[in-house]
């Protein structure tokens, strides 16, 4: 008993540690991982599923700056991040493949505005 | 005549375990205590309170794969599997062969990781917290696995849904799946040793008999560890467990210790379930033909109670579809339920208070899925 507590330390010494050096190393986040959306205007059709289906109702279609509004008339998505529970249904419904989630999931703010994802910024 | 005492014993007062004790979770037990013993416990549920069932009234089907997760933290996909065959029996979905063994892999994946917590959970209840790291460190392992397939550590988010499953199996997630069990194994040997301080808490204490258990309605390895040979993966099969060989652990003595010796054993099993599974792994779609995003209950009517053996006990679904786009009632029946309000008064009765927290969490809870 007590020498195969001597050879789970001696072990241990040479394992690899199960945890890394954050935010100087960080763990490779896999493909899938649901973190923020990633939204393309341009192939938007404004068809609006996203905002039907999303369960937390963190999706609203507005429209875009008034100084952009000659480019993109119609209403586009805007995803409150406070809300959304990443199920990325959103992303499974959109037809034209515009809404994607990424790996992304640095959110800590102080600031409540931070956490809206607006369609497109103006310049 | 009748004799009315009232001398007044100090030694007598009311304690409370939780909600706010570190190891309580969200549950609160009022304990009547003369000293150092309990005299009567009182179950005070009702912190976690969500009321999933009404929610899911206003939702559509797949809105409530996603909020399935939600029903008990530590086991989502087991839930997920529940809920997702109760809408595929009232839509009427042949679900692909390869989607019925992805959804087995991945329910008996998150009963292992579930059950790796229950030992961190009596570890932590008892003061050993070396127990607690390495439990929660090996848990790890397996959500790794969990994120690189489903998208998510914790929630799958409906992974597995109405239809199959949302997304096949990523590349190289089989050999990823092969190369945790050595280090499932490693775990589940760990927490079976025979250490004796951990005898000392748990051997001979909150004994519960077969009668008692049966009496009160428990379910999963509090059953299995009172001698009862129950499992609705094999008294009712679903999915493709009549396909596969594992066995049922079962153990007589009823106490602490033997509840959660099922448990560990009962891991093995979920690895023999795993590795099969991967080896008859057929090709083809994970999803039924044309499903849409958006599954609703139009075209449904009639009403399923389907019932699944999660990592607790027996948890079930009780759906009912009207032609309306959202289930017209849903009721939930968790397994907790019945092991934490009648059973566990009925074992805090005259026990030391020190013996509390080794029979609370002995009783395998989930207040989540107490409170639903």
């Amino acid at each position: 008993m007590k020498l195969g507590i001597v050879i789970e330390v001696v072990k241990n010494v040479f394992t690899k540690p199960m945890t890394v050096l954050f935010p100087f190393e960080k763990i490779e986040i896999p493909e899938r991982n649901r973190g923020e959306h990633e939204f393309n205007i341009d192939t938007c059709i404004s068809c609006g599923a996203c905002a039907r289906i999303c369960p937390n109702l963190a999706i609203e279609m507005v429209e875009v700056p008034s100084e952009l509004r000659e480019k993109y008339p119609k209403t586009y998505p805007q995803v409150d991040l406070g809300k959304c529970c990443f199920c990325a249904l959103c992303e499974d419904t959109c037809p034209k493949e515009s809404i994607k989630l990424t790996t992304n999931f640095y959110f800590a703010t102080f600031d409540k505005d931070d956490t809206i994802l607006y369609p497109v910024k103006a310049e | 005549m009748t004799e009315i005492n009232e001398q007044k014993v100090t030694g007598d007062f009311s304690m409370y375990f939780g909600p706010a004790h570190p190891g309580s979770g969200n549950f609160s037990i009022k304990c009547e205590m003369r000293g150092e013993r309990v005299l009567k416990a009182t179950a005070d549920p009702g912190y976690l309170h969500r009321g999933f069932e009404k929610l899911m009234e206003y939702r559509e089907p797949m809105q409530n794969a996603v909020l399935s997760d939600r029903v008990c933290v530590l086991e989502p996909l087991q839930w997920n599997l529940v809920h997702a065959e109760a809408v595929d029996y009232l839509m009427e979905y042949e679900v692909p062969e390869r989607a019925k063994y992805i959804r087995v892999i991945l329910a008996e994946l998150s009963r292992i990781q579930s059950h790796f917590i229950w030992y961190a959970a009596m570890s932590l209840g008892t003061g050993f917290m070396t127990g607690f790291n390495i439990a929660i460190g090996y848990r790890d392992y397996i959500l790794d696995v969990l994120n690189l397939i489903t998208g998510g550590r914790v929630y799958p988010a409906g992974y597995i849904c109405p239809g199959g499953v949302r997304k096949d199996l990523p590349e190289k997630a089989e050999n990823k799946i092969l190369e945790l069990l050595p280090k499932i194994d490693y775990m589940r040997k760990f927490a079976l040793k025979q250490n004796p301080a951990w005898l000392a808490r748990f051997k001979e204490i909150g004994t519960l008999t077969k009668e008692e258990a049966i009496k009160f309605g428990a379910v999963g390895p509090i059953l299995r560890g009172c001698g009862v040979e129950s499992d609705v993966r094999r008294d009712d099969p679903y999915e493709i467990y009549d396909e596969l060989e594992f066995d049922v652990p079962v153990m007589d003595d009823g106490d602490a210790y033997a509840r959660f010796t099922v448990g560990m054993q009962e891991i093995e099993e979920s690895m023999k379930i795993i590795t099969q599974s991967i080896d008859r792994l057929p090709k083809g779609e994970v999803k039924t033909p044309n499903l849409k995003p958006r599954v609703q209950f139009q075209k449904a009517e009639g009403e399923i109670y389907i019932r699944n053996e999660l990592s607790r006990g027996e948890g079930a679904f009780y759906m009912v579809a009207t032609g309306q786009k959202t289930p017209y009632r849903v009721k939930i029946r968790g397994p907790s339920f019945t092991h934490m309000i009648p059973i566990i008064e009925h074992l805090l009765t005259d026990v030391a208070y020190a013996d509390v927290p080794a029979i609370y969490w002995s009783m395998y809870q989930c207040p989540a899925d107490v409170d639903r």
